[in-house]
C-alpha cells in the first residue's frame, strides 16, 4: 500500500517531529522574505533619492540649441560677418556599430566616413573616445560638409552608417573675404586652456567661441545664450515628449569703428607700396601694416596688415594642412597682425616725438641751431647722416622737414648730459613703451624705449661696459633707432595726441553693440589715456615741421604729396634693422592746414621697403585719397629718405 | 444493519461520487487560500498591462494582457477540476506521471524552440499554445516524487532509498540543465530539499546531499573547466550567475538590465511614481519587464507600498500551504503541499532577489504574475492540488465543535 488508509489520521509516529519541521521551513521562508523588504526599504526608502537621479538621467536628454553669433558691421552699417546655416557631421556613439561586438563593422563604418569627409581615421577614433563619453549626445566631427556629395550620400546610404548624424549648425560668413581679417579675427573650438577661464566657464568642450580679433574681445557680447530643448527619450534614445524648450537668445551684434571701404584702401595701399619697393630693387619686402585712427577719440578707421588668410579657412575646422601652409616662413606668417603686434624700430618717424620732448624739456628751443655738415662725432665715435651734404646751420623746423639726422643726433647727446632721462620720459607721454590698450585681444608688450635700468637689466651677463648707459644710446634713440621697438599702432596713438593738441586716446575698434533689434545696448565712448601735458607751442611746432615734410619742396616727402589736394603733415622714416633691408615707414594726418581739426591719422609700415618717402609715404597718401574721397592722383615719389 | 448501511453507503456514493456534497466542498474549500491566489493573479495582470500597453510592436494594448488572461481562464478551470479530484489517484499513477514527465523534457531538447540568441531550447510548439514543458515538469515532478517518497516512509531511516529518490529528480534536472534551463534545475533541487525535510529524511543524511551538492557545484564551476577545459556552464550562464555582486561592471548587457532593474526600483520610493507611470518601464530602459522583471514595475510605480503588498499575498499563500502541509491526512497531501510551498518560496526569493540585485540572473519568472501562460496555469493547477488536499483533509473530518 503507498497509501495509509483514507479518512483516518495519519498515527502520530509518521509525524516524525513534522511540526517542527515545517515550523522550520516556515522560519527560513520567513527569513527570505525578510531580507526581501529589508533590501526592498534599503533601495527605496534610503537610496530612493539617488535612483530618482540615476532614472532621470537615463531618460532626460539636453540638446544644446545653438544661439545665433552675433553679426559684426562696420561703421556706416556694412555686413562685415554674419552667420550661414551649414551641414555639420556627427557621432551618435549608441547608435554605432559597437566596436566591441563587431570590430569589424565598426572599423568598415569609420574607413568608409574617413573617406566620405577627408578625415584621417585616427581623427575620428579619438573624436568617437571621446564621444563615448556621453552616448547619447551627437558628437560634432566636421563642420560645414559640402551638401552634395557628401551629405546626400550619407543620407543615401543611412544604413551604412549607423549613429553617424547630420544636423545644421551656424557657420560664419565673410561677405568681404579676407577684409580686415587681423581685426575681426575668428571663431573656432574652444581650447582647452580657456575653459578653465571664468569667462568661458559656462562653455562646454566643443563650444563656438572667438579665438581671436574682435571675435574674441566681444566674444561675451556676441556669442549668446544657447538654448535648450529638454526631451524625454526611451531606451532606444527616440525622443517622446518635450519637457522644456528654453529658445536660444542670439548674440548681440557689434559694431565697429572701421569704414569697410577705406580699410579696402588701406590694404590695397599695402600691396601697391609692396609692389613699389620690388620696383625699387627692395625684392625682400613681403609684408607690412597700415594703421588709420580718428584722432579726435581713438577710434580705429582702418587696421590693415599684410599678407593676411582668408577668416573662412577656420569655419568647420582648421585642416593641418593648410595651418601648416599658414605657418611656413615662406608665407610671411599672414596670421601676425602687424599693425598691432609689429614691434620695428621707429627710425626718423620718431623725430617728432623727440623733437616735442626736447622742446618740453626745455633743451633747446626751435630756434636753436645745429651745424649739420653730414656727420657727428663725440668722443671720438663718428655717425654718419643720411644725407651727407652740408646744410649748414638747420633749426628743428628744418630738421623735421629735411629730416636732418645730426640736428637729431645733437639732440640725442644734449639728452645724455641730462640728470635725469628726460627723452625717454618725453617720448613715453606719447605712449611708446607700453601697450596701447586697444580692444584687441593679446596686443603686444614687447614694446620698449631703452633706458639706463633696462639696459643694465637686459645685457646683466655682458661686462660692466657694455651694460653701461652711453651717449650713444641716447643719440641712437634720439633718431628712432637703437633699441627702440614700437608699433604702429603705438605710432598712430601718439601721432593722434600731437594732432589733437595732446590727448592720448585709448585706440577702440568697437562703436556700439546693438541687440537684434538694432537698438543700441552699450555705446563705446572714447577713452582718455592721458593728455601730454606740454605747451600749445611745442605742439605746434612739432606739427608745422612736419607740415613742411609735405609742403616744402625740399620736405622728404614732398614728391610723395605732390598734388594731393588736402593739406597733410607727416614724417618719412628709413629704419634700420639689420641684416633685414630698411623699413620703409610713414606717418601723417590730415587735414593739417591748421583751420580744421585733424580728421585722420595714417601710419604705414614696409617690411623692408626701402625708403619711406618713396615706399610708405605714397601708402598713406592713398588711404587718405580714400578717406577725402579725393582720388590719389599721380604719385611720383623719389628715392629720398 | 451491515446490509443496510451497504446500501446507505452506495446511495450517498450514487449522490456524491466524490465522496461529498457541493456545500461540504464548499465549507472545507481554503478561502483565504483561493482568495489570496486570485488577489494576486488580479494584481499580476494589472501591472502586466502597464509594463506592455505602451510596447510599440503591438497590435493592440491588451495583446499581452487577453494572452494571459487565457491562460487564467484555463488555469481556474483546471484548478477547479483539481480541487475536486481526489489528489491520491495521482499517486497511483505515479510511473506514468514520471515518464509523462521525462517525455516532454526529453521532446522540448528534441524539437523544442527558444530564444534564437541563448540557444536554449524552452518549449514546444502545440496548436494555439506554446508549452514551456519545464514549467509543467516543476508539479509533475512534486506529484510524482511526492507519490515516491510517501511509499517509502517506512525507509527513511535508510540512506540508500534517499539516493534513489535523489537520482529520481537527478534525470529530469539533468534534462533541463542540457536545454540549457539551469534556473529550472535550482527550482527541482528546492523541491527535493523541501520535500525531503517535510517528509523527515535524517539530518544526517541531509547533511552528506548538501556536502555533496557543494563538492558537486565546486567541480563543475571550477575543477572541470580548470582541469579539462570543458565548460559545463556556458560563458553567459557564468556571467549571470556572478554579474548580480557587480552589475556596474558590464553596463551593457547583463548588467544593465540589473541596473536599471535596481534604477527602477529605487525610484520607486515609497509610494512609486503611480500606475502607467514608471518611467523605466515606459520608455523601455527595463529590460524584460513583462516577463523576468515585472517586480521592477511593480517596485518603480507602485512603490514600497505596492511591494511589500505583493509580498504579502505570496506570504498568505505559501502560509496556507505549509498550513496544508500539517492539515493532510496523509503523507502524499503533506509532501505535494510542501512541494509547492517550497517552489513558490524559492521562485519568489529568487526572482524577486534578482530584480533587486541580491541574487543572480536566473531567467526564473515571478508566479502568477510573470508574463508566460505556462507558469500561470501550473501554478494555478498547484494551487488547485492544494485546495484538493485541504478539502479531501476536511471534508473527511467529523464536524465538530
Amino acid at each position: 500500500m503507498i497509501l495509509e488508509p483514507a479518512k483516518k489520521r495519519r498515527p502520530a509516529e509518521d509525524d516524525s517531529f513534522l511540526g517542527i519541521r515545517v515550523g522550520v521551513l516556515m522560519l527560513i521562508a520567513l527569513m527570505l522574505f525578510g531580507v526581501l523588504g529589508f533590501r526592498l526599504w534599503f533601495l527605496q526608502i534610503l537610496s530612493g533619492d539617488q535612483y530618482v537621479v540615476e532614472a532621470k538621467n537615463n531618460r532626460v536628454r539636453e540638446v544644446v540649441v545653438e544661439a545665433p553669433r552675433g553679426v559684426i558691421y562696420d561703421r556706416n552699417g556694412r555686413v562685415l560677418v554674419e552667420n550661414r546655416a551649414g551641414l555639420s557631421v556627427g557621432l551618435l556613439p549608441m547608435d554605432m556599430i559597437d566596436p566591441e561586438e563587431d570590430p569589424q563593422g565598426f572599423d568598415a563604418e569609420l574607413s568608409k566616413l574617413s573617406v566620405l569627409l577627408g578625415m584621417p581615421k585616427a581623427d575620428l577614433l579619438s573624436a568617437y573616445d571621446k564621444a563615448k563619453k556621453d552616448p547619447y549626445v551627437t558628437y560634432t566631427v566636421r563642420d560645414d560638409v559640402p551638401e552634395n556629395p557628401v551629405v546626400t550620400y550619407l543620407k543615401e546610404h543611412s544604413q551604412e552608417f549607423p549613429g553617424i548624424e547630420v544636423d545644421t549648425s551656424f557657420l560664419r560668413r565673410y561677405p568681404f573675404k579676407s577684409l580686415a581679417t587681423h581685426l575681426l579675427g575668428y571663431v573656432g573650438e574652444v581650447r582647452p586652456e580657456d575653459l578653465d577661464r571664468p569667462e568661458f566657464s559656462s562653455l562646454e568642450g566643443g563650444a563656438h567661441i572667438g579665438l581671436e580679433g574682435v571675435e574674441r574681445q566681444y566674444d561675451s557680447l556676441l556669442r549668446g545664450t544657447d538654448g535648450k530643448k529638454t526631451v524625454e527619450v526611451d531606451a532606444a534614445g527616440r525622443p517622446k515628449r518635450f519637457l522644456e524648450n528654453k529658445a536660444p537668445k542670439p548674440g548681440n551684434n557689434l559694431r565697429l569703428s572701421i569704414d569697410a571701404d577705406l580699410q579696402r584702401a588701406a590694404e590695397d595701399a599695402i600691396v601697391d607700396g609692396i609692389r613699389r619697393a620690388h620696383e625699387a630693387g627692395k625684392t625682400k619686402a613681403a609684408g607690412g601694416a597700415v594703421v588709420a585712427l580718428d584722432p579726435n577719440n581713438g577710434q580705429v578707421l582702418a587696421l590693415a596688415s599684410y599678407p593676411e588668410y582668408d577668416p573662412s579657412l577656420w569655419v568647420g575646422g582648421m585642416s593641418v594642412d593648410k595651418y601648416a601652409e599658414l605657418t611656413n616662413p615662406a608665407a610671411h606668417q599672414p596670421l601676425f597682425d602687424r599693425a598691432v603686434n609689429g614691434l620695428y624700430p621707429a627710425g626718423s618717424t620718431f623725430k617728432p616725438f623727440v623733437a616735442a620732448a626736447a622742446l618740453n624739456a626745455g633743451i633747446v628751443t626751435k630756434d636753436t641751431l645745429f651745424n649739420c655738415n653730414g656727420k657727428f662725432t663725440v668722443k671720438g665715435q663718428t655717425w654718419k647722416d643720411w644725407n651727407p651734404n652740408p646744410l649748414g646751420d638747420v633749426n628743428m623746423l628744418q630738421a623735421l622737414e629735411q629730416s636732418v639726422d645730426v640736428y637729431f643726433y645733437n639732440l640725442g647727446n644734449l639728452f645724455y648730459e641730462q640728470p635725469s632721462p628726460v627723452l625717454q620720459n618725453g617720448v613715453k607721454l606719447f605712449g611708446f613703451g607700453k601697450p596701447t590698450g586697444i580692444d584687441l585681444p593679446g596686443e603686444t608688450t614687447g614694446s620698449r624705449v631703452p633706458d639706463k635700468t633696462w639696459k643694465a637689466e637686459y645685457y646683466q651677463n655682458a661686462s660692466a661696459e657694455d651694460r653701461a648707459w652711453k651717449p650713444g644710446d641716447d643719440i641712437n634713440l634720439a633718431i628712432g633707432q637703437g633699441d627702440l621697438l614700437v608699433t604702429p599702432l603705438q605710432m598712430a596713438v601718439g601721432l593722434s595726441a600731437i594732432a589733437n593738441g595732446g590727448t592720448l586716446y585709448v585706440p577702440k575698434a568697437a562703436l556700439s553693440i546693438t541687440d537684434a533689434s538694432g537698438n543700441v545696448v552699450h555705446p563705446f565712448d572714447p577713452e582718455v589715456a592721458g593728455t601730454l601735458g606740454m605747451a600749445s607751442d611745442v605742439l605746434k611746432t612739432v606739427r608745422k615741421g612736419m607740415r613742411l615734410v609735405t609742403e616744402d619742396p625740399t620736405g622728404t616727402a614732398y614728391k610723395a604729396f605732390e598734388g594731393f589736394p588736402i593739406s597733410v603733415a607727416g614724417k618719412t622714416g628709413t629704419a634700420q634693422k639689420k641684416p633685414d633691408d630698411d623699413y620703409a615707414l610713414f606717418m601723417g594726418y590730415a587735414p593739417a592746414d591748421g583751420n580744421t581739426n585733424p580728421q585722420i591719422v595714417v601710419v604705414a609700415v614696409i617690411e623692408q621697403g626701402g625708403h619711406g618717402s618713396s615706399v610708405a609715404a605714397p601708402v598713406v597718401r592713398q588711404v587718405m585719397a580714400a578717406f577725402f574721397h579725393t582720388g590719389a592722383g599721380t604719385i611720383n615719389a623719389p628715392q629720398t629718405e | 444493519m451491515n446490509q443496510q448501511l451497504k446500501v446507505l453507503t452506495t446511495a450517498k456514493e450514487r449522490r456524491q461520487p466524490l465522496g461529498f456534497s457541493l456545500g461540504t466542498y464548499l465549507r472545507s474549500m481554503d478561502w483565504i487560500l483561493a482568495g489570496a491566489t486570485l488577489a494576486l493573479v488580479a494584481y499580476g495582470l494589472l501591472m502586466l498591462y502597464s509594463a506592455t500597453h505602451a510596447d510599440t510592436n503591438i497590435s493592440t494594448p491588451f495583446y499581452y494582457v487577453r494572452q494571459q488572461a487565457v491562460g487564467l481562464v484555463i488555469g481556474i478551470v483546471v484548478a477547479v477540476v483539481l480541487s475536486v479530484a481526489n489528489y491520491r489517484w495521482l499517486a497511483r499513477r505515479q510511473v506514468y506521471i514520471y515518464a509523462v514527465t521525462l517525455l516532454l523534457l526529453l521532446l522540448t531538447l528534441v524539437i523544442g524552440h527558444g530564444s534564437e540568441t541563448v540557444g536554449a531550447n524552452r518549449w514546444i510548439q502545440l496548436p494555439y499554445f506554446r508549452l514551456q514543458t519545464s514549467e509543467l515538469a516543476k508539479l509533475l515532478l512534486i506529484v510524482s516524487l511526492g507519490a515516491v517518497l510517501a511509499e517509502g516512509v517506512e525507509l527513511r531511516h535508510r540512506f540508500r532509498f534517499v539516493i534513489l529518490c535523489v537520482l529520481y529528480l537527478l534525470i529530469p534536472s539533468a534534462l533541463v540543465f542540457l536545454q540549457p534551463d539551469l534556473g529550472t534545475m535550482l527550482v527541482f533541487f528546492a523541491i527535493l530539499v523541501v520535500m525531503l525535510v517535510v517528509w523527515g529524511i535524517r539530518m544526517t543524511h541531509l547533511g552528506i546531499l548538501a556536502g555533496a551538492a557543494a563538492l558537486v557545484s565546486v567541480v563543475v564551476l571550477r575543477l572541470v573547466p580548470a582541469v579539462f577545459g570543458v565548460h559545463l556552464l556556458k560563458e553567459y550562464q557564468l556571467q549571470r550567475l556572478t554579474l548580480f555582486l557587480n552589475p556596474e561592471k558590464d553596463p551593457t548587457r547583463w548588467g544593465y538590465q540589473l541596473s536599471q532593474s535596481k534604477i527602477a526600483i529605487g525610484s520607486g520610493m515609497f509610494t512609486g511614481k503611480g500606475y502607467l507611470n514608471g518611467t523605466q518601464t515606459q520608455l523601455n530602459f527595463l529590460p524584460a519587464h513583462h516577463t523576468d522583471f515585472i517586480f521592477a514595475v511593480i517596485g518603480e510605480e507602485l512603490g514600497f507600498m505596492g511591494a511589500v503588498l505583493l509580498l504579502g499575498l505570496f506570504a498568505v499563500i505559501i502560509w496556507r500551504a505549509f498550513r496544508i502541509v500539517r492539515m493532510s491526512d496523509d503523507m502524499y497531501g503533506s509532501l505535494i503541499a510542501a512541494g509547492i510551498a517550497g517552489v513558490l518560496v524559492f521562485q519568489v526569493f529568487v526572482n524577486v532577489g534578482m530584480t533587486i540585485g541580491i541574487m543572480p540572473v536566473t531567467g526564473i519568472p515571478l508566479p502568477f504574475v510573470s508574463f508566460g501562460s505556462s507558469s500561470l496555469v501550473v501554478f494555478l493547477m498547484a494551487i488547485g492540488l492544494l485546495e484538493s488536499v485541504h478539502v479531501h483533509s476536511v471534508a473527511g473530518r467529523p464536524k465538530g465543535p
